[in-house]
């Protein structure tokens, strides 16, 4: 017989300990949602043009000095609806201004109005959900306050705010934010509502933890994967909100750069110079659902059943 | 001993699980003979419900059997593929009762539609006749008022009530093997008991072979003709009931039986095992108890044991059997096991009930 | 026996009852229940699911409110209103160990954030120092590692998170802790573990348990003395021996019976005794505990007594 294997058939050590430790690697829970979320080719090129993007759209308008309130060529009329080319990389409208200048500024208007938006809705939106969902005293009077604010008429509100308040990135964003705040409250008091009575956090409330640690400690962590798949919503969202707006005359005032009114003045050229309208319009589409799709794909990353 | 009903060889299932294979069982034969209790008995991740769910070709969609094949009446089945192939097996020759009776019953249907629908689709029977049988059936495994209860719904049943439905529903058809998968785990223990006998009885009167999978080595003896113990995926010992009891080969059987609250004396510590089953994510070297045994040898950690014969009917894959190995003393909590459980339910013993 | 008139009362529960909903709706989950915990023992709590077990062990720990009937600890009332200060008191006096490891730990928060929950609540550590080290040696305590502390619950056995669930709870240096079933969601290779650990910390810690739990043979070994409840009355309470010597309600037989034991010839020849008025109650205005033999109580008539005596001799 194989002497090698008879000298096997003696006591291995045995260490008590040695079966608590756990071999496999250190779990971090940030460090997975990044390590899911860059796997994917796919989502990695999309973030990049995305940041490209509103780099981009934040920065053009600096050096480009477009200013809504000037039309320079606009006594120039061989500087007027020029195709795109090599020179005019969108080409110029009906005042000769550069369409890829207007449309940057616009671009950069609707985004900060809509980040900035989403984060006052977010912020204002899940700590009174949070302690809506805790406190059964809230929710009776919360849900009358729900039922009043979610049934105003949004755009009568709009309208009769953007004549009250004028046409400034301020007035606009308290538009924005004034009512979609209470639905992102409600969503979260609903998903705090399901995992408030879990047993863990019974055993924190056993262990004498305060509410508010509770919330921070105990709720908001389960919940990051559904904010930030609201998030992924919210921000397209508005600044599709936001074009709107400024379509219907409601958003920004005309000596703000908007896509919305861009679009809502050069859609009369849809059919004699079709650029005019589209390639705002197709800036806007970029924007949005880049931003959507890698929302989608950070918060599929942030649910930690994706982890492995 | 009778005939082999199922004969089940080298099984292999892997899982797949996101880009990661599990092979949740390892190479597994088993002979079952017509009539017989067969117990598998484990721990929850030994593999002892995958490995019988592959006679019913009710596998996971993630899961394949990826080597080896089960032999009933002359067919492979692990060659099926479609639900009509099933269809004639599933249910009908061999069925299946699960742990927890709900996952069975639909919960917005009547109990008695639920029987009669099996009765029907597999015997032809007039609906009457249906109803007559299904009615026949609830006495048989003891429902009090069986004619009035018929239309009731599950929840108006209690969670033992339910399971003896379901055992109902398994038995319609008068299948030849039922898989009785932990089927008192879910229910409180006097309720255990009363479902253990039902199916004894049962058993007894309709001459089907029953395999009971569950971890809790007190059923085992009460219901088993043989035990397979299955560890890490693998059956690791395999006897009849009272080989497995009296004589145990394998490390872990001693283990599992040692640790038994029931062999517990106050003030001394239970005999327990440190750490936890293997991760079947890894390629399992050697023996898979290993780890855990303190009293294993460095062989196991090199090289799987083969299967030792310790009589016709008993077999255990432990090096400990190898003739090269050092002599290993079962623990003392297992010596003369039935002298002291004997002791213990005689009178003046602990768990002793009754007058005399 | 004759010591227990001696023995210090820890806990008393007193003509308790627990009901849940409201109107026709009212649901006794418990009733009547009287009992008393004596400092240092394992007062075991058995019975079926549904039999108010849980719902009693709960009201301890001030989840669940009374409908009737009181609670001391130490002589104070710890039922119904209290102070801050008292509500604070109770928390750190009686801990509690859960059934479902998986389920009572935070997943996202590290073993650290588990073990030092309480320990922050009650600010317990005089720097972080000092709370790492209390933190370390709860874990060596329950046989776990200083590396340990990093890790998420999910990253560990269900023994192991059960012993973290254990080490929180002892870190508050309670004088009671509630152990609701802790080992029935365990696998089999582990709950000796478990149970043995239980022990070692209640000698060195001197601890009163109250264990609540299903399975008498697991009562056995572990505890002192047991009560039995059935559909949300004690029927029954004696300390273990006795209990096991001279079972007496037609229920705790029953239950008795039932336990499976692992031998297979006296298995196969056991019958387990079905307790017949399983769904209707014993009961009625001649009933209530009644002391058989010294510290063996009985929930019974005056006209039973004689009877069950019988049994003890």
């Amino acid at each position: 017989m194989d002497e090698r294997e008879d000298s096997l058939f003696e006591f291995a050590e045995f260490d008590e300990k040695e079966s608590e430790h756990i071999a496999a690697p250190r779990y971090s829970y940030w460090k997975s949602v990044w390590r899911t979320f860059f796997k994917s080719k796919v989502t990695v090129i999309l973030s990049l043009f995305l940041i490209v993007l509103i780099v981009f759209a934040l920065v053009q308008p600096t050096y480009s000095g477009y200013d809504p309130t000037v039309a320079p060529n606009i006594n120039t009329p061989e500087m007027k609806y020029l195709p795109p080319s090599a020179e005019h990389l969108f080409g110029t409208d009906n005042i000769g201004n550069e369409v890829w200048d207007v449309v940057w500024a616009g671009a950069r208007n609707s985004i900060i109005v809509s980040f900035i938006s989403t984060a006052i809705i977010m912020v204002v939106g899940i700590l009174v959900g949070a302690l809506w969902g805790f406190s059964k005293k809230m929710d009776r009077w919360m849900i009358e306050v729900y039922n009043v604010v979610s049934n105003v008429p949004y755009l009568l509100l709009a309208m009769i705010l953007s004549y009250v308040l004028g046409a400034g990135l301020g007035s606009l964003i308290f538009v924005m934010t004034c009512i979609d705040w209470i639905y992102v409250a409600y969503f979260i008091r609903t998903q705090v509502m399901i995992i408030r009575d879990r047993e863990y956090n019974m055993a924190s409330k056993c262990l004498g933890t305060k509410t508010f640690t509770m919330i921070v400690k105990n709720i908001l962590p389960y919940l990051v994967s559904v904010i930030v798949t609201y998030i992924s919503r919210e921000i397209p969202g508005l600044i599709s909100y936001e074009v709107f707006l400024s379509y219907m005359g409601l958003g920004l005032g005309t000596n703000y750069a908007s896509l919305g009114r861009t679009i809502s003045q050069y859609k009369s050229f849809m059919t004699g110079y079709p650029h005019l309208f589209w390639i705002p319009v197709l800036v806007l589409a970029a924007i949005a659902i880049s931003l959507y799709v890698v929302g989608q794909k950070l918060a599929d990353a942030t649910d930690p059943r994706t982890h492995r | 001993m009778s005939d082999i009903i199922i004969s089940a060889k080298d099984i292999e299932v892997q899982f797949r699980v996101r880009e990661n294979y599990l092979t949740a069982i390892r190479n597994v034969s088993l002979d079952l003979y017509q009539g017989e209790t067969f117990a598998i008995v484990g721990e929850s991740g030994s593999g002892k419900s995958v490995f019988t769910k592959t006679f019913t070709g009710m596998l996971e969609s993630n899961g394949k059997i990826t080597n080896g094949s089960i032999m009933y009446h002359g067919q492979d089945l692990t060659k099926f593929k479609t639900e009509k192939e099933w269809a004639a097996i599933r249910g009908v020759k061999i069925a299946t009762v699960f742990q927890d009776p709900m996952t069975s019953l639909n919960p917005i249907r009547t109990i008695g539609s639920q029987i009669t629908e099996v009765i029907e689709k597999h015997q032809k029977l007039s609906k009457v006749d249906a109803k007559a049988q299904a009615i026949s059936m609830m006495e048989r495994v003891g429902i009090p008022n069986a004619a009035e209860r018929f239309d009731n719904y599950p929840f108006q049943y209690s969670g033992g009530m339910r399971q003896r439905i379901v055992i109902a529903i398994a038995l319609s058809c008068h299948p030849e093997v039922l898989i009785c998968d932990e089927p008192t785990t879910a229910l409180d223990v006097t309720i255990q008991a009363q479902i253990i006998k039902l199916i004894k009885d049962l058993q007894k009167e309709l001459g089907f072979t029953t395999i009971y999978i569950t971890h809790d080595l007190g059923v085992v003896a009460n219901v088993a003709d043989r035990v397979g113990v299955m560890y890490g995926g693998q059956i690791i010992e395999y006897g009849t009931v009272n080989e497995i009891f009296y004589d145990p080969q394998h490390p872990y059987t001693w283990a599992l039986l040692s640790a038994l609250p029931q062999l517990g004396v106050k003030g001394e510590d239970l005999y327990y095992i440190t750490g936890t089953p293997p991760s079947l994510y890894n390629k399992i070297k050697g023996d898979a108890f290993a780890p855990r045994n303190p009293r294993a040898l460095k062989i196991d950690f090199e090289k799987e044991p083969p299967f030792f014969k310790v009589s016709d009917t008993h077999y255990a894959k432990t090096w400990l059997l190898d003739p090269r190995a050092p002599k290993v003393e079962k623990p003392e909590a297992i010596h003369n096991l039935h002298e002291k459980i004997a002791r213990m339910t005689s009178k003046g013993g602990a768990f002793h009930v009754g007058n005399e | 026996m004759s010591e227990t008139n001696e023995r210090e009362v820890l806990l008393s529960v007193k003509d308790v009852d627990i009901s849940f909903g409201e109107g026709k709706n009212v649901f006794k989950a418990v009733q009547d229940a009287n009992f008393d915990i004596y400092k240092g023992e394992t007062f075991a709590l058995v019975g079926e699911s549904g039999s108010g077990k849980t719902t009693i062990g709960r009201a301890i720990l001030r989840i669940n409110e009374l409908s009737k009937g009181e609670i001391t600890f130490e002589g104070k009332r710890i039922s119904g209103k209290l102070s801050k200060a008292e509500d604070r008191e109770v928390i750190r006096n009686i801990q509690m160990i859960f059934q479902d490891p998986a389920a009572s730990l935070n997943e996202r928060a590290t073993i650290e954030y588990c073990i030092s929950e309480g320990l922050y609540n009650f600010h317990l550590y005089k720097d972080e120092n000092d709370r790492l080290q209390k933190v370390d040696k709860a874990l060596e305590e329950v046989g776990l590692l200083p590396e340990h502390k990093s890790r998420y619950p999910h990253e560990f056995s269900g023994g192991q998170r059960q012993r973290v669930g254990i080490a929180r709870a002892l870190i508050m240096e309670p004088k009671l802790v509630v152990a609701d079933e802790p080992i029935s969601a365990l696998d089999v290779s582990i709950r000796a573990q478990v149970l043995n650990l239980m022990n070692k910390l209640k000698n060195e810690k001197s601890l009163t348990y109250l264990f609540i739990a299903h399975d008498l043979s697991v009562v056995r070994f572990i505890a002192d003395r047991i009560a039995v409840i059935h559909l949300g009355r004690i029927v029954e309470i004696a300390e273990t021996e006795e209990l096991f010597a001279h079972p007496m309600h037609p229920y705790t037989i029953s239950l008795l019976s039932a336990v499976p034991m692992p031998d297979p010839i006296i298995e196969k020849q056991r019958e387990a005794i079905v307790y017949a008025d399983a769904t209707e109650e014993k009961t009625g205005p001649d009933y209530a505990m009644r002391e058989i033999t010294p510290g063996h109580f009985v929930y019974c008539t005056p006209q039973q007594v004689a009877g069950y005596a019988k049994i003890a001799e």
